[in-house]
C-alpha cells in the first residue's frame, strides 16, 4: 500500500528478532560477530542447496502436491540445513545457552534478511494491499522459534552424554522439522484451509516441537550442570 | 504483582498467542479472498479536432478511487458504471464534477434489447456532442471485471442507513476499496497522419471515337464510434465496402473479356476520412480537378456513393438536386426502382436535401462531388444523415443482416449492369454469373473483425489498407493511392495518439486501517517482549518437569 504499510511489516518481522537477540542475553556476550558468521555459513549452505536443486530438479515449477515423490526428494535437500547448522555449532566456542542461541538466531536472522527484505520492499510498498505480506511476516516469526529449536536439537544430538533412550526422539524431531514445511503444505492443500488457519497450524506445530525440545534440553542441561 | 498474576492466568488456562491471534482473526477474518492487482485493456474515448473544433475527451491519465454511480462525490473519484445504467443527466453531472469515468460495455453488443440499443445510441450522441475535460474510458465486460464492479457497488452501499453503526464502523475501517490507475502518455497531436484513398478503374473499349463517359463508385472505409478501438462499423461503412468489392469482382470479370466490355469506364474509389467530413474524397477531388491534364472524372455520367446499406429494407437515393428527366442519374433511379421491384421486396425512394453551405460538416459523401457540380448521389438504407446508427459502437458484425446485404448487392449490381450494357427488364446476373455470398461473407469477416476508426487506419503501411490495395491491384488497372494529411499551419483535422491503454486496479484499504494495523502489531510485539522476558519461567517449568520425572 504505502511506505507506512511497509514500515508496519518491517516492524512486525524484525522487532521480534531484535528483542530475542537483545533479551536472551546475547548482546551482553558480544555475540554479534558470531551471529554474522552463522549468517555467512547460512548463505554458503543455501548456495550448495541451490546447486543441488538446480542439478537434480531442474523443473521445480510444479505445484505442491502434484508430484509427491519429487517434492519429498526436494525437501530432503533441506537436510543440508542441518549440516550447515552443525558446522555453525562447531564453529562457536562456549557452551550451553549462548552457543545454541547464537547459532540459531544468527541463522534465522540471515534467512529473514535474505528472503524477506527484498520481497517486502518490492511488494508491501506497492499500491495493492494484500494480506500475504502480513502473513509472511508472522510466518518469519514462527520460523525464528523453529530455527532455535532445530539448533538445540542438533546440539542435543551431537552430545554423547545424552540419555540413550532420548536419542531416537531427538532424531525423529529433527527429521520432522526438516519435512515439516512439506507435510504442512500437503495438509493445507488437502484440507483446503485458508492462509490464516494454515498460519495458526504452523505456529501450533512449531510450538509443540519447541516445547518438546525445551523439556529435553532442560533435562540434559540439569544433568550436565549448565544453567 | 498483578502482572505475574495475569501471567499465571495465561500460563494456566490460555496460551498467550490466543491474545494475539483471536483479535487478529476477528478483525481480519477475510470476508472476500485476497485480490491481487488486476489489469484490463481499456479503450479511450474519441479525441480529435475537426475544422478547429475540439471533439472528445481531452485528458488520458488518472489515478483515482473507484466509486459507483450512486456513491461518487468529488473530483477524487472515478465513476465506474455500466453503459445501460448511466443516464444522460448522470453523465452531465459526472462530466463536470467527477475525476474520471469508466464505462463498462457489454461483451456482445448485438444481443441487447431494442430499448438498450436506443439508450446506448442516444448516450453516445450526448457524450460526443460536447468537449469533455475528464478522461473517459470504455472497458469490455468480463467475469473478472464484473466481480470488481459488483464489489465497488457493494462498497458504495457502506453509507447505507439500514446498516447498524457497528457494521458501518467496521466497514469504514476494513472495507476493500479499489484504486484505478491509468497512466498512458499525455495525448499529443499525431504528426504522421496519412489518410489513404485508393483508386482503381476498369476501362471501356475505345475503338470508336465516341466519347466514353465514366461511372464512379465511391465508398468510404472508416468507421466511427464513441471509442476508436470499439468502432467496428460493420454496416457503416462495412456494407458499402463489401458491395463495392463485390461489384469490383463482377465487373472486372466482365471487362476482362472483350465481348463483354461495357460502354462506360468505371472508377472505383475507396475513400478514407469518411467520418471526418469526407476528407479523403475532398483531397482526391482537389487532386483530380486541379490537375492540369484533366481527369476522366470530368466526363462522369454519375458518381454513386455507397453508405450504410444493410440497415433497413428501404433503399434511399440521396441527392442534392432532383435529377432532371433525361439525365443518366434519372435513368439510374428509374432502373433501380424497376430492378428492386423485380428482384426483391425493397422499396426505393429518392430523398432530396440541399447542401447547407453555411455548415462546415457535409451530410453525405455525394455532397463533396455535388459542390463541384458533378452529378452524384448516395445510396443508403438510412433515411436521414442524422441517424445515430452510422456513428455507433453498436454497429458490429453480429447485428448485420447478411441476407439483406446480399439482396441489396444484387439489386445494385443488376441496375449497374443494365445501365452499362443498356438493357432493361432482363436479368444479367443469373446462375452462371451471380453474386457470391461466400465472397461477401469473407470480406465481412476481414472488415468486421477489427476496429476501423479513421485514426487507427491513418498510420503508414496499415495492414488492412494493404489488403484493400492488393485487391484493387488484382482486379483493376491503374491503381493509385492518394494521401490526405492535415496541413502543417492550418490543419483541418488533428488526431491525438492514445486510443487504448491498460488499467491497473488495486485493491486498497482505507488509511485508518493502517493505523489499526500498527496498533495490532504493537500489541503483538509487546506480547512477544513479555514472552521473552518471562522465558526463564518456561525454562524453570521444563526443569521441574524433567526433575519430577527423574524423581520417579
Amino acid at each position: 500500500m504505502t511506505l507506512y504499510h511497509f514500515g508496519n511489516c518491517i516492524a512486525l518481522i524484525y522487532i521480534p528478532y531484535y528483542l530475542t537477540y537483545k533479551y536472551s542475553g546475547l548482546s551482553e556476550y558480544g555475540a554479534f560477530w558470531k551471529c554474522a558468521q552463522a549468517g555467512g555459513i547460512y548463505m554458503f549452505t543455501q548456495l550448495v542447496k541451490m546447486l543441488i536443486l538446480a542439478t537434480f530438479f531442474p523443473d521445480n515449477i510444479s505445484e505442491t502436491g502434484s508430484d509427491i515423490v519429487g517434492e519429498f526428494l526436494k525437501a530432503t535437500v533441506d537436510l543440508a540445513d542441518l549440516i550447515g547448522l552443525y558446522i555453525v555449532l562447531n564453529g562457536i566456542p562456549g557452551k550451553g545457552h549462548s552457543k545454541v542461541l547464537t547459532a540459531g538466531i544468527g541463522w534465522a536472522i540471515a534467512e529473514v534478511i535474505l528472503t524477506r527484505a527484498l520481497f517486502l520492499w518490492v511488494g508491501a510498498r506497492g499500491a495493492e494491499f494484500d494480506w500475504k505480506y502480513i502473513q509472511k511476516c508472522l510466518e518469519s516469526n514462527i520460523s525464528l522459534v523453529q530455527y532455535i529449536a532445530t539448533t538445540t536439537l542438533i546440539w542435543l544430538w551431537s552430545r554423547h552424554d545424552m540419555k540413550k533412550n532420548l536419542k531416537p526422539l531427538v532424531t525423529a524431531l529433527l527429521v520432522f522439522s526438516t519435512y515439516k514445511i512439506l507435510i504442512l503444505d500437503m495438509i493445507v492443500k488437502y484440507l483446503m484451509i485458508g492462509p490464516w488457519m494454515s498460519l495458526l497450524l504452523k505456529s501450533v506445530v512449531t510450538l509443540v516441537i519447541g516445547s518438546f525440545t525445551l523439556v529435553i534440553y532442560a533435562g540434559l542441561a540439569q544433568a550436565i550442570g549448565i544453567f | 504483582m498483578w502482572m505475574e498474576e495475569v501471567d499465571e492466568f495465561f500460563k494456566g488456562y490460555m496460551p498467550y498467542y490466543v491474545l494475539i491471534f483471536l483479535p487478529l482473526f476477528i478483525i481480519i477474518s477475510p470476508i472476500n479472498p485476497i485480490q491481487a492487482s488486476h489489469e484490463f485493456p481499456i479503450y479511450r474515448m474519441q479525441h480529435f479536432d475537426l475544422h478547429g473544433i475540439p471533439h472528445g475527451s481531452r485528458s488520458a491519465s488518472f489515478n483515482l478511487e473507484a466509486r459507483s454511480l450512486t456513491n461518487w462525490k468529488s473530483l477524487r473519484h472515478c465513476v465506474v458504471a455500466r453503459i445501460k445504467d448511466l443516464t444522460i443527466d448522470q453523465f452531465r453531472d459526472i462530466r463536470v464534477k467527477a475525476g474520471a469515468l469508466l464505462i463498462i460495455v457489454p461483451d456482445d453488443l448485438s444481443v441487447l434489447s431494442k430499448e438498450e440499443k436506443q439508450h446506448i445510441s442516444i448516450l453516445e450522441n450526448t457524450i460526443m456532442s460536447q468537449e469533455v475535460s475528464i478522461p473517459i474510458y470504455f472497458i469490455r465486460d468480463s467475469p473478472e471485471f464484473s466481480e470488481i464492479s459488483t464489489e465497488i457497488a457493494e462498497h458504495s452501499a457502506v453509507n447505507d442507513l439500514k446498516k447498524s453503526a457497528a457494521e458501518a464502523l467496521f466497514s469504514s475501517i476494513a472495507a476493500n476499496g479499489y484504486q484505478v490507475v491509468v497512466s498512458p502518455s499525455t495525448p499529443s497531436i499525431r504528426k504522421d497522419v496519412k489518410i489513404a484513398t485508393i483508386q482503381g478503374q476498369l476501362v471501356a473499349n475505345s475503338l470508336k471515337d465516341k466519347k466514353i463517359s465514366t461511372i464512379a463508385i465511391v465508398a468510404h472505409y472508416d468507421s466511427f464510434g464513441i471509442a476508436p478501438e470499439l468502432s467496428f462499423g460493420a454496416d457503416s461503412n462495412g456494407s458499402g465496402m463489401v458491395i463495392m468489392f463485390e461489384l469490383i469482382r463482377l465487373f472486372s470479370e466482365l471487362y476482362e473479356d472483350s465481348k463483354t466490355h461495357g460502354k462506360y469506364n468505371i472508377i472505383f474509389l475507396l475513400t478514407g476520412g469518411g467520418k471526418i467530413n469526407y476528407m479523403g474524397s475532398k483531397k482526391w477531388l482537389e487532386d483530380q480537378l486541379d490537375s492540369l491534364d484533366g481527369s476522366i472524372i470530368h466526363e462522369s455520367a454519375y458518381i454513386i456513393c455507397l453508405d450504410t446499406l444493410a440497415h433497413s429494407d428501404s433503399l434511399y437515393m440521396h441527392v442534392s438536386k432532383p435529377p432532371k428527366e433525361g439525365t443518366s442519374s434519372h435513368s439510374f433511379y428509374k432502373e433501380l426502382k424497376a430492378v428492386a421491384d423485380r428482384l426483391s421486396n425493397l422499396t426505393v425512394e429518392g430523398v432530396h436535401k440541399k447542401i447547407n453551405l453555411a455548415d462546415d460538416i457535409l451530410a453525405w459523401e455525394h455532397e463533396r462531388f455535388s459542390i463541384r457540380r458533378l452529378p452524384s448521389f448516395t445510396l443508403s438504407t438510412v433515411k436521414t444523415y442524422r441517424d445515430n446508427h452510422r456513428n455507433s459502437i453498436l454497429d458490429v458484425k453480429n447485428s448485420l443482416n447478411v441476407d439483406r446485404l446480399v439482396q441489396i448487392t444484387r439489386v445494385i449490381a443488376e441496375t449497374l449492369a443494365n445501365q452499362i450494357y443498356n438493357i432493361s427488364n432482363k436479368a444479367i446476373l443469373g446462375k452462371v454469373f451471380d453474386i457470391d455470398r461466400s465472397h461477401i461473407e469473407a470480406w465481412l469477416d476481414i472488415i468486421g473483425n477489427q476496429p476501423r476508426s479513421t485514426q487507427i487506419l491513418s498510420n503508414k503501411d496499415n495492414y488492412l489498407l494493404k489488403i484493400f490495395r492488393d485487391y484493387f491491384d488484382k482486379h483493376l488497372i491503374d491503381t493509385k493511392v492518394f494521401y490526405a494529411s492535415p496541413d502543417k499551419r492550418d490543419p483541418e483535422f488533428n488526431f491525438y495518439d492514445v486510443t487504448k491503454s491498460t488499467v491497473n486496479i488495486y485493491s486498497v484499504k482505507p488509511a485508518v486501517f493502517d493505523l489499526f494495523l500498527t496498533l495490532a502489531i504493537a500489541v503483538y510485539i509487546t506480547t512477544i517482549y513479555f514472552l521473552i522476558q518471562k522465558f526463564p519461567a518456561f525454562y524453570n517449568l521444563a526443569c521441574c518437569l524433567t526433575s519430577s520425572a527423574k524423581m520417579r
